[in-house]
C-alpha cells in the first residue's frame, strides 16, 4: 500500500468505514511516516477540541446594529423623506413623548400618564396644528407580571397583533385608556430593570415608543416582553408594532415578533 | 412539541418584509459563533472584533440577495472567514510565515501537556495556530474547533472536498509542529520527514515550520529538514 494520504484525516476523525480503517490499520504498523503524521494529527486534533468559545466581548455589534437601524429607516424611504422638512418641532415633540415615558416611568407611572398625553398634544399643537393629538399613541403604564405565563412564538404574535388593535384603536379616540386588560403593576424597580434589559439587548430603534412591558416566561425561560409602537417619526402616527422578548437573566434576545398597523 | 426557534431563513425573509427586530435576532443569535471564528483566524481579540462587525455589514449589504440556496449559516460563515482574509491581508499579518524569528509573538517551547493548565495551553494551541497558513487555518478551525462537517466546510470555503481532507491533514501536523509536537521517536527511522516529501506545494505548514520547530523544540529531533 502506498501512503494513503487521502484517507488520514478521515482516520483521525474515525469517519472510514470498516474496510478502510482496516487498510490502515494494517498499514501503518510498517510505515514510520504514516504512523508519525497520524500521531501528529491526532495530538493537534485533540489540542483543537480543547480550545473553548470566550463570550463576545461588550459592544461589538452595536455599532453593526445601529447600522442596520440606519438603513432600515432608509428603506422606509419615501414616507420618512416626505415628511423630513418638518422634523424640527415634530421631532422635538416626538423625543417630548419619548423621554416623558423615561423618565416618567421613574416618578408616577398611572399618575403621569395623562400628563404625558396632554405634553404630547401640546407639542405636536405647535408643531403645525396637527388636529389628531398624538394619534395611536398609549401611555404607557407599568409593567405586567405574569410570571406564571410561558409565551410562545405564536402567544408573541398574539401580543404584537393585540397592541397594533389597540393602536387602532388609540387612533379613534386618543386619550388615557386601560388598553390591555392585564393587570398593571405600578411597580417602578422592576420597571426599571426590565426596560434597561430591552434597551441593553440592542435592539430598539429611534422611534420606537414603548407601550407595554410584561414580565412573564418565553418558552419556560423567565424573560421580559417590551411591546413597541414604531412609526416613520415626525408626526406620522405609528406603522407597526414590533415586540422585543428578552432573556431576563442576561438581556439576550429571544425572540421578536411584529405587526402592521392598518393605517386609520 | 413546543414551537421551535424560528429558523435563520425565516427572520431573513422576516428582516426583508420589514421586521427590523429579526435582524438583531440573527446577530444575537450567531454573534458567538462568527466571533469565536475570527478569534481564532486573527488571533487577536481587536481583530476579531473588526472582522465581526465587517462579517455582519456584508450580511446586512447583501441580505437582499441571499436566496437561500446554501444555508445562512454556510454563506455567514464564509462571510466571516472572506472578512478575515481580508483583514489579514490589510494588517500585513498574512506574511507571518516569512518573518523572523523575533515578529512571532511568545513562541515559548509549550510546556508539557501534563503540566500545562487548560488557559495556557489553549494559549499556546492559538499561536501556534497562527504559524499555519491561512487556508489550512481556516478549515482546521471550522471542521476541529467548530465541529463543521467537511462537506459544511468545503461549501463554506469553497474548495472540493478532497481539498479539505487534504488541507485538514496537512494543516493539523503543520500545528503540531508549531506546537512542538514531534514524531516521538519515529522520526528517526524515517529521516525525510512527513510534509516535505509528502504534499503538495500546498504544504507549506510543513517547509517553513520545521526550522523553527527545531528551535522551538530544543535538542529533542534535530533530524527534520526540508
Amino acid at each position: 500500500m502506498s501512503h494513503p494520504e487521502d484517507l488520514l484525516a478521515d482516520y483521525v476523525d474515525g469517519t472510514l468505514d470498516e474496510r478502510e480503517r482496516a487498510a490502515i490499520d494494517a498499514h501503518l504498523p510498517g510505515c514510520a511516516r504514516c504512523s508519525a503524521e497520524v500521531r501528529q494529527a491526532e495530538a493537534a486534533r485533540a489540542a483543537l477540541s480543547e480550545l473553548e468559545d470566550v463570550p463576545v466581548p461588550f459592544g461589538v455589534t452595536g455599532p453593526v446594529l445601529a447600522e442596520a437601524g440606519r438603513r432600515f429607516e432608509r428603506r422606509r424611504g419615501v414616507t420618512w423623506e416626505r415628511f423630513q422638512w418638518a422634523a424640527g418641532l415634530a421631532a422635538a415633540a416626538a423625543i417630548v413623548v419619548v423621554v416623558a415615558l423615561n423618565v416618567g416611568g421613574e416618578d408616577a407611572q398611572n399618575a403621569a400618564a395623562p400628563e404625558r398625553t396632554t405634553a404630547v398634544a401640546g407639542g405636536t399643537g405647535a408643531a403645525g396644528g396637527a388636529e389628531a393629538a398624538a394619534p395611536g399613541v398609549i401611555p404607557f403604564a407599568g409593567i405586567e407580571r405574569q410570571q406564571d405565563v410561558s409565551y410562545d412564538e405564536a402567544g408573541i404574535q398574539a401580543v404584537a397583533a393585540q397592541a397594533a388593535d389597540a393602536v387602532v384603536a388609540a387612533e379613534a379616540t386618543p386619550g388615557p385608556q386601560a388598553a390591555f386588560a392585564s393587570t398593571v403593576q405600578d411597580l417602578k424597580e422592576r420597571t426599571s430593570l426590565a426596560k434597561d434589559c430591552v434597551d441593553r439587548s440592542g435592539v430598539r430603534g429611534p422611534n420606537d415608543v414603548l407601550i407595554r412591558l410584561i414580565e412573564a416566561k418565553f418558552e419556560g425561560t423567565p424573560a421580559y416582553i417590551g411591546v413597541f409602537s414604531e412609526g416613520p417619526g415626525a408626526e406620522q402616527p405609528p406603522d407597526h408594532i414590533v415586540v422585543f422578548v428578552v432573556a431576563k437573566d442576561d438581556c439576550r434576545i429571544l425572540s421578536t415578533a411584529s405587526q402592521r398597523i392598518p393605517p386609520g | 412539541m413546543p414551537d421551535p426557534p424560528a429558523r435563520d431563513e425565516d427572520l431573513v425573509r422576516r428582516y426583508l418584509s420589514g421586521d427590523r427586530a429579526a435582524f438583531a435576532a440573527l446577530v444575537e443569535r450567531h454573534e458567538r459563533r462568527v466571533y469565536n471564528l475570527a478569534l481564532r483566524m486573527t488571533g487577536r481579540e481587536e481583530d476579531a472584533r473588526d472582522a465581526t462587525q465587517d462579517a455582519f455589514l456584508t450580511v446586512l449589504r447583501k441580505l437582499s440577495s441571499f436566496r437561500g440556496e446554501a444555508a445562512f449559516t454556510t454563506w455567514l460563515h464564509r462571510v466571516t472567514v472572506n472578512a478575515c482574509y481580508d483583514l489579514l491581508r490589510k494588517r500585513q499579518r498574512a506574511p507571518l510565515l516569512e518573518r523572523g524569528e523575533d515578529d512571532l509573538p511568545a513562541l515559548e517551547p509549550p510546556p508539557a501537556p501534563d503540566h500545562a493548565d487548560a488557559s495556557s495551553l489553549s494559549m499556546d494551541v492559538q499561536q501556534a495556530l497562527l504559524q499555519v497558513p491561512e487556508d489550512f487555518r481556516a478549515v482546521m478551525i471550522l471542521h476541529d474547533v467548530h465541529d463543521l462537517r467537511q462537506e459544511e466546510v468545503a461549501a463554506i470555503v469553497g474548495v472540493p472536498i478532497g481539498t479539505v481532507k487534504s488541507r485538514l491533514h496537512r494543516g493539523r501536523i503543520a500545528l503540531a509542529r508549531a506546537m512542538g509536537i514531534e514524531q516521538q521517536g519515529r522520526v528517526s527511522q524515517d529521516p525525510k520527514g512527513p510534509p516535505a516529501s509528502g504534499g503538495s506545494p500546498g504544504a507549506a505548514p510543513g517547509a517553513p515550520r520545521s526550522g523553527e520547530r527545531a528551535d522551538a523544540a530544543g535538542p529533542s529531533e534535530g533530524t527534520v529538514s526540508p
